[in-house]
């Protein structure tokens, strides 16, 4: 294909038109340009805050889990529900998350950048240009991206911060189920989003959400590293503690279950971090674990309940082999079926951990990924559930845990015997978590959506309430 | 031995082919990249590693001939759009038209023609704005449309609006619409509903939703063009809105909802009802073709060989042994052509003979062989047997069980007082009873079989059939010789009657000549003759079936009720085989009876 030729509209149908997306989540807050497969800009959406020098300073991005700075602590804006708390702060930090990699530091008016300097004593007179490079996205469109059960108000005080803090030229805010069906290719689904905080089903009928369908629970990401902690609290050979890196100054190899030898580094009380600095260090150590040594028990059947020949399905995990996991401070052990009951409480509350000091409460039945789907069709229409079901769309960075799609497929399986269930979960890694991103980089790229964006005349006319009306 | 004489011997040609020119050397050409010296030091075989350089692919020489053609953010506002919001994408910048002698390359020519054709339009109308397109729906009634035809005692002025904004605004996509429906009802009236609780709020239905628009968007269409005067596709959505039924709508969705939430025994067992009723019309054409060819055996010319000469069990070996004979001289004959000989049967008995022994003593061997081994292993052997023979029979005593009468009937297990000798047809046995002693009277026997439209052979004579054709033969039997005896009665009344008729002449001739009281007395005489009461007949009958050697006592009230009988046999055949003889039946021995009774 001659490279200088641009596709032709027809089969490709994309207009670019440098729109920039966002799509903020409860664990990372993803911003990349439109037309792209993966977005540019990935940073955390937590973010530090210390005092130095009697100012309090603000750490955002990849940054914060850097430098154990003395009091500084960790937060996140969003809430567990995935609606944002804090308003100001997701400001700085979604700011942040365009600012750092994507629009960058506007080329300054060519009598200012320094090129074109004129001898001393000439100053410069012309001084107009200035105020419009103050916003941040005043040349680039943006879509953002919103969980289904994002209420009124604060879909209204996002569309204004766009338009009057960034001052963005159009703005659409998208409903990231939807996002996450276009990725697949489908403009209806059932979409099965599994992020840090909360799992999330949405029927998707002809690109809109249905609202009575939407269900959400918090058994998410996080909620699987709780159960973890759990697990190592009771954990066999002695309880595990986890010690993230920071913490360590040196250590030596030790067999499986021996308690580890280790030099620990220590911080004077004024100059330790907070807690929450460690707890989230923790969770990369848990997200690591997650990856490596977490599995779904397969099914068909639960994992408490007896298999088909006559052996519980949970003797018979037993005697797989276990995975081998590696501490931070050495200790290292073989975790065999207990890699399997941490997520079995995702589809049987019975096989959930107890732990008094979780701060999330036990699951109720009506919280399990099954149940979500069988309320969520019990909320549409009966004609369009065989549909769905035929376009079940699983996305968010926890589904990849080893094993759950299969285990997801067994359980619609038995639930719905009848219609055709079909499961479509990316392969690929990065398609998994940035589903809901990649959807809203097809859709702002399409030459057909730009008259769908809300422009800034019409945000001064209509006033916040337009986004009720326009982005449905 | 030289390849001459091998090729001799085989009869080939001297010197056929020239032999196979020797490999030739393959000269491997040197792969770019690599120096010829390096090259030479590989030797003869190249390693089987491909040499690639790692070059930039850079762009194909003829378009390094072309010029850059200069792209700019160009701004472009969309006319699908209300407001003029201007964004900007990338762009080929128009260009001065060059002078085309540049390159003389006619292709750069062509292309900027097409690019100088596609911009054109584009300048004009953004491209995407023509995707713009929105659901065609019916006109908006007025106030006054409203109160005349529209009105509704259950949807307010308001949530009728409330609901034609929401299927303008979602397309008429009403999954969504239902979804998103939420019409609030505005108090009418404050103060009135200040005594009242919160008002209940309405749920309405997809299909209340739905049977609601389509009556206001018939009528909307019927206000437009009456249904006279309508187009054949306005008339058939007129029919099809105005036809739409709520409640029938909500049952389809009730068994849809049903459909759906089968257990997985229900899904089984509809997947194997329809893998069986693709089984059953997949076979279907077999089964007939299969029918067919069995009824067109049945309806081969009956045989008129005697079949007794096979009836006997040597009879029957005899005739397998000429069938076999006859089967294997014909394949024997395919096998050998048509100059093979033909064995004799003599020839052919003893071969098969030695063949069974032969099998018979290979299926002895391995009885013989545990008895030639030594005692100790007999003995387990023996042991092993007899276990091995009682559990045999204990499975046998388990398999062993008592048929219900009903399923006797169905598998066709009969059982019998006496079994005759040999083998033999059913339909023999029946065939036997149409034959009588004289021809006459298989004659006659046929005669009345073919009255009935009974067929002389049976088309299946299953054992039912064949115990009715019994019956209705002993029968016939019973009433053909029932009419004969009648006939001789009535001969002999006649005759009686002649008899009297020539005495009364002459005695009225007598008495004519002398004194007439005479013929009361003669009256008394010949009084039953003339009359015929049936008890009469009855003793008559009774004396002649006598006569005849029937069973003379069974045979009156059999007679007499000859009618029933065959109505009822035939009527119980009426299952087996035919369906119309009933009512001929009847009909004829009604006849019959009244014939008798004459």
């Amino acid at each position: 294909m001659n490279p200088s030729v641009p596709p032709s509209a027809a089969e490709y149908g994309g207009d670019e038109v440098s729109a920039i997306v966002l799509d903020p989540g409860f664990s990372t807050t993803r911003a990349g340009f439109a037309g792209e497969d993966t977005p540019k800009s990935l940073i955390p959406t937590y973010y530090g805050k210390y005092s130095h020098e009697g100012q309090e300073k603000l750490i955002f991005g990849d940054d914060i889990f850097v430098t154990p700075r003395p009091g500084l602590s960790i937060h996140n804006p969003m809430g567990r529900d995935g609606i944002v708390e804090d308003w100001d702060m997701a400001e700085k930090v979604w700011e942040y998350s365009f600012t750092s990699r994507l629009t960058g530091a506007k080329p300054g008016n060519p009598f200012q950048n320094g090129l074109n300097d004129v001898p001393e004593g000439e100053m410069p007179t012309e001084m107009e240009g200035v105020e419009s490079d103050e916003k941040p996205l005043a040349d680039s469109p943006l879509l953002m991206t919103e969980c289904g059960w994002n209420p009124t108000k604060a879909r209204e005080k996002t569309i204004e911060i766009a338009m009057e803090k960034w001052g963005t030229p159009a703005f659409y805010l998208a409903r990231n189920g939807v996002l996450a069906a276009f990725a697949s290719g489908k403009a209806s689904a059932l979409v099965i989003d599994i992020g840090a905080s909360s799992i999330s089903v949405t029927p998707v009928h002809d690109g809109m959400i249905l609202k009575r369908g939407v269900q959400h629970s918090p058994l998410g990401g996080d909620y699987i590293s709780s159960q973890i902690r759990a697990l190592f609290k009771s954990n066999n050979p002695q309880p595990i503690t986890i010690t993230p890196h920071y913490l360590i100054s040196s250590k030596t190899a030790v067999d499986a279950g021996q308690p580890p030898q280790v030099n620990y580094k220590t911080y004077p009380p004024e100059k330790a971090p907070d807690a929450s600095y460690r707890t989230l260090l923790e969770e990369r150590t848990l997200s690591e674990f997650k990856e490596c040594v977490v599995q779904v028990w397969p099914g068909p059947s639960k994992l408490l309940s007896p298999g088909p020949n006559g052996v519980s399905n949970e003797e018979v995990a037993r005697s797989s082999p276990g995975r081998p996991f590696e501490f931070p401070d050495g200790y290292n052990q073989i975790f065999g079926v207990d890699r399997y009951r941490v997520v079995e409480s995702l589809f049987d509350v019975k096989a959930a951990i107890p732990d008094p000091d979780s701060p999330f409460p036990a699951p109720t039945p009506a919280q399990t990924v099954p149940e979500l789907i069988k309320n969520a069709l019990n909320g549409v229409d009966v004609d369009i559930r065989p549909h769905l079901l035929a376009n079940v769309v699983i996305t968010g960075a926890s589904s990849l845990l080893h094993g759950f799609t299969d285990r997801l497929n067994q359980e619609l399986m038995q639930t719905y015997p009848g219609p055709r269930v079909r499961i479509s979960a990316a392969g690929n890694t990065a398609e998994r978590r940035f589903g809901s991103w990649i959807g809203g980089s097809i859709l702002a790229s399409l030459g057909t959506f730009h008259q769908m964006w809300i422009s800034k005349k019409e945000y001064e006319e209509h006033g916040p309430n337009i986004v009720e009306k326009r982005c449905k | 031995m030289a390849a001459a004489d091998v090729r001799d011997m085989l009869d080939l040609p001297a010197e056929g082919q020239p032999r196979p020119h020797k490999k030739q050397k393959v000269v491997e050409k040197r792969p770019e990249g690599i120096t010829r010296e390096l090259y030479a030091l590989l030797g003869e075989r190249a390693p089987p590693i491909a040499i690639n350089e790692n070059r930039y692919k850079g762009r194909p020489k003829w378009m390094s001939k072309l010029r850059v053609r200069p792209w700019g953010m160009t701004p472009f506002t969309n006319s699908a759009r209300s407001d003029d919001l201007v964004l900007r994408h990338w762009k080929r910048q128009q260009e001065p038209a060059k002078v085309p002698a540049l390159e003389g390359s006619e292709m750069e020519v062509d292309e900027q023609k097409q690019e100088e054709d596609a911009s054109k339009p584009t300048e004009q109308d953004y491209t995407f704005a023509k995707y713009n397109v929105k659901a065609r729906l019916p006109n908006r009634y007025t106030d006054e449309e409203y109160s005349r035809h529209l009105k509704s005692d259950d949807w307010s002025r308001e949530e009728t609006d409330y609901l034609m904004n929401m299927v303008e605004e979602y397309d008429l996509r009403w999954v969504v619409i239902a979804d998103r429906y939420d019409f609030q009802r505005r108090p009418v009236n404050a103060e009135a509903n200040t005594n009242a609780l919160v008002p209940a709020k309405r749920y309405r239905t997809l299909e209340q939703m739905k049977s609601r628009y389509y009556f206001i968007a018939a009528s909307m269409l019927a206000l437009e063009h009456p249904p006279s005067e309508m187009s054949e596709a306005e008339f058939e959505l007129h029919e099809k809105m105005m036809k739409f039924d709520p409640e029938r709508e909500r049952a389809r969705k009730d068994l849809a909802a049903l459909q759906l939430n089968r257990t997985a025994d229900e899904v089984r067992e509809e997947g194997i009802l329809l893998e069986e009723l693709k089984r059953i019309t997949s076979n279907e054409q077999d089964f007939i073709a299969e029918r067919r060819e069995l009824y067109s055996r049945l309806e081969v010319p009956i045989s008129v060989g005697n079949t007794t000469m096979y009836q006997s069990s040597q009879g029957l070996s005899q005739l397998l042994q000429t069938l076999l004979q006859a089967d294997k001289t014909k394949k024997r004959r395919s096998l050998l052509g048509p100059e093979g000989a033909v064995p004799s049967p003599a020839g052919q008995t003893p071969a098969s003979n030695a063949g069974t022994a032969a099998r018979d003593s290979r299926a002895d061997t391995p009885s013989t062989g545990p008895a030639a081994a030594p005692t100790n292993k007999k003995s387990v052997a023996a042991a092993a047997a007899a276990a091995a023979a009682a559990a045999k029979q204990e499975a046998q005593q388990q398999t062993l069980r008592t048929l219900t009468p009903a399923e006797e009937a169905r598998y066709g297990v009969q059982h019998h007082e006496r079994l005759a000798p040999s083998v033999q047809f059913r339909s023999d046995r029946a065939q036997k009873l149409t034959t009588a002693k004289s021809n006459v009277q298989t004659q006659k026997l046929a005669a009345a079989l073919s009255e009935l439209e009974v067929p002389l052979r049976l088309v299946m004579p299953t054992e039912r059939v064949c115990k009715e054709f019994e019956r209705l033969i002993q029968s016939v039997n019973l009433l053909l010789d029932a009419r004969k005896v009648s006939e001789k009665v009535e001969g002999e009344i006649r005759v009686l009657e002649s008899a009297k008729e020539e005495r009364e002449r002459k005695e009225r001739e007598a008495k004519e000549k002398e004194n007439p009281e005479v013929k009361t007395e003669q009256d008394d005489n010949a009084a039953p003759a003339p009359v015929p009461g049936d008890s009469a007949v009855t003793s008559q009958i009774e004396t002649s079936t006598g006569e005849t050697g029937k069973g003379a006592d069974t045979a009156a009230p059999d007679a007499a009720g000859g009618a029933t009988l065959e109505a009822s046999s035939n009527t119980d055949q009426q299952g087996a085989s035919h369906k119309r003889s009933a009512s001929v039946l009847s009909d004829s021995s009604d006849k019959d009876a009244k014939r008798q009774r004459k």
